[in-house]
């Protein structure tokens, strides 16, 4: 798979995915989503496929198809996708120019803000709320890009292979945020939030040390070594997320 | 009974974090140590078969440095030995007698061996041992076992692993162990390519029960290596005179071309070798390969002593007694208390794991508990015994050990 695909693989499924949460932690989003009953469904040439539904103040991003989605937006390749991404490029929209509104004004105005959470800056940490957006949405994004890269990067694909089944947990101490891969048969799957039994379990002392670790700023072997991340459980499989980690910027940053 | 703090040992990690990639690197690092603030970071001193971390702390170690101290920490006649020498000559232009020494020693107590070639670490001679291969056959490929560890090199290592390119990984091919149809396969599908085999005596992974040779894998091995001309190379460097001092091959019944030894080989001085049948010594003389302090005499002198005392106190036996009777007294405890021990691989050096919980995080659990009450256990990788652990030592181990069980009990029911 190329570098294009794989990166409009994180893109749509790894980062849209925070636009869930954003309607319900940005205030300003949640306020202007509460009345959007809007469905955008994009579609990749040669890529991925995920839609994005707003109802009732809440957002759903999913894999694939949406039944009769009320805008859809076309890109002819993985790197027309990336390049919109970036800023740089506009979707070829297909259907929906009822809702042009929500298309050019709501919509964009709603990524800019999950853009905004997603690049801080030192200054921006410094505020409390702002850096725990930022933890909440880099371990969304991720915990769904290891999803992407474990199925289709080289090095991912891999360690995959050290993997066996089982579930692995990532936790921010004391109250979350968290998220969990469960690994099957060769299928991996994400979910945010808890899970009961997990056969390995990875611990960030606080938000501070999960923004730290989580945006390349700290060395994870001294951290775990001091204590302020915790492994238990089937250590490989954390070993082989944390390799893969490492991978997340050479598509993103 | 009391149970450590380890104040000191974070202190000194905190300013090791601050100058130290990880901290501790490599093996020693203690992220694998879990949970982590039950174990010790930094050691103080050492005797026989205890180290005392820089809290202060008393250990019963049941990693012994991850194999090198065989005969107990400080052990009188080989410190001597080494430090006598050290005294005369060490890093010379040219080296000393004691090289001839120590391999015509060598060659004397492992059957195989002809010859012998001394390095510093474990990885130098498996390399060699590969390089050796190719030049003796002039073929490309390696056959190696998944999971197996032969040390750092990029070839050695997973695939994958950071500082790695795909291309490390073009001429190893890996295998399950025990399998030995898999191996025939990769013979006839790289026909007249395959240099050597290359495996530990039996399977010690990580995080994973421990497997020994199934009945005729071995025999099988040999007899197609034999067949083929493909070098069979013996990475005894885990295992290596804790089963018997021929070679672990000896304990299993089979003979490779080559063998590699390393860490007990002079109870923590620093020096491995490589053993050779004398097929093949011309072509390893043809293999230029070395190193600034492979030629040290000091370590010489340390490994002629461990193996001379090794020889005359029969230290296998000592060590596989000692290990059936803590494994015996661990297996008894963890029953009395609900639990399932399971072992796997050699008393000397033995893997355990509480099967009563598939995610490990009991067992890590408990090797933690007796940790912090003075059994250093490690619940990720094998155990090694010394012929230092006493009688008294495993029955304070069985004391600290019934305790932990107890706590797990409570704990969790």
């Amino acid at each position: 798979m190329s570098f294009d695909l794989i990166k409009a693989n994180l893109n749509l499924y790894a980062i849209l995915k925070n636009l869930e949460d954003l309607v319900v932690y940005d205030a300003e989003t949640k306020e202007a989503a509460r009345d959007w009953a809007v469905s955008v469904q994009f579609s990749v040439k040669g890529g991925p496929k995920a839609y994005v539904a707003f109802r009732d103040g809440k957002c759903e991003v999913g894999r694939g198809k949406c039944s009769r989605p009320s805008a859809r937006l076309y890109f002819v390749s993985p790197r027309h996708l990336n390049k919109m991404f970036e800023g740089q490029a506009n979707p070829i929209p297909l259907k929906g120019l009822t809702k042009l509104r929500f298309l050019t004004r709501d919509f964009p105005k709603a990524t800019e803000k999950l853009e905004y959470y997603l690049k801080p800056t030192a200054e921006l940490l410094n505020d409390p709320s702002y850096m725990a957006l930022n933890t909440r949405f880099t371990l969304t994004t991720a915990a769904y890009a290891l999803r992407e890269l474990f199925e289709y990067d080289p090095i991912g694909r891999l360690n995959a292979t050290h993997i066996a089944n089982g579930t692995v947990m990532l936790k921010v101490l004391p109250s979350g945020p968290s998220a969990h891969l469960k690994f099957e048969d060769g299928k991996i799957s994400v979910h945010k939030g808890d899970t009961k039994d997990p056969t390995a379990l990875m611990t960030f002392k606080n938000l501070e040390v999960a923004n730290a670790l989580l945006n390349g700023k700290s060395d994870a072997f001294a951290a775990v070594a001091s204590g302020d991340v915790a492994m238990k459980g089937r250590v490989p499989a954390i070993e082989a997320i944390n390799i893969v980690l490492d991978r997340i910027p050479l598509y993103l940053s | 009974m009391r149970t450590y703090n380890y104040e000191k040992s974070q202190g000194w990690f905190k300013r090791a974090a601050e100058v130290l990639p990880c901290g501790i690197p490599g093996h020693m690092s203690p992220v694998v140590n879990i949970p982590v603030s039950d174990y010790p970071l930094f050691t103080e001193r050492a005797q026989g078969s205890k180290f005392w971390d820089v809290d202060g702390n008393e250990f019963i170690d049941y990693m012994c440095a991850y194999g090198p101290m065989i005969l107990g920490y400080g052990h009188p006649a080989v410190d001597k030995a080494a430090l006598d020498q050290y005294k005369v000559a060490n890093c010379t232009t040219g080296p000393t007698t004691l090289m001839v020494e120590l391999a015509e020693y060598l060659v004397e107590t492992v059957p195989i061996a002809r010859w012998a070639f001394f390095a510093k670490n474990g990885g130098d001679i498996t390399t060699y041992s590969t390089m050796i291969a190719r030049k003796a056959t002039g073929r490309r490929k390696i056959v190696a076992i998944k999971g197996g560890y032969h040390g750092v090199a990029p070839w050695m290592q997973s695939p994958g692993h950071p500082g790695t390119v795909g291309e490390d990984h073009t001429n190893v091919i890996r295998i399950g162990w025990n399998d030995f149809d898999a191996f025939e396969r990769v013979v006839a599908e790289n026909d007249g390519d395959v240099a050597g085999f290359i495996a530990t005596p039996y399977h010690v992974p990580v995080f994973q029960d421990n497997a020994l040779p199934e009945n005729g894998y071995w025999e099988k091995v040999e007899r197609l290596c034999k067949k083929k001309g493909i070098v069979l190379i013996v990475d005894d460097i885990r295992h290596g005179f804790r089963l018997n001092l021929g070679g672990s091959n000896e304990y299993f019944g089979f003979k490779p071309d080559l063998i590699c030894f390393c860490k007990a080989l002079a109870n923590g001085y620093t020096i491995s070798a490589l053993v050779g049948t004398g097929e093949l010594k011309n072509e390893a003389a043809k293999v230029f390969y070395t190193g600034s302090y492979w030629y040290q005499a000091a370590p010489m002198a340390a490994a002629l002593a461990c193996l001379k005392e090794l020889n005359r106190i029969n230290a296998p036996k000592i060590m596989l007694a000692q290990g059936e009777k803590l494994l015996t007294g661990l297996t008894a405890s963890a029953k009395s208390h609900g639990f399932d021990l399971k072992v796997t691989g050699s008393p000397s050096m033995p893997y355990l794991r509480i099967t009563n919980d598939e995610s490990q995080m009991l067992h890590q659990e408990w090797c933690g508990e007796c940790t912090k009450r003075g059994a250093f256990f490690a619940s990720h990788h094998n155990w090694f015994m010394s012929t230092a652990h006493s009688d008294n030592d495993i029955e304070k181990t069985l004391e600290i050990a019934d305790e932990a069980f107890g706590v797990l009990k409570r704990r969790h029911g």
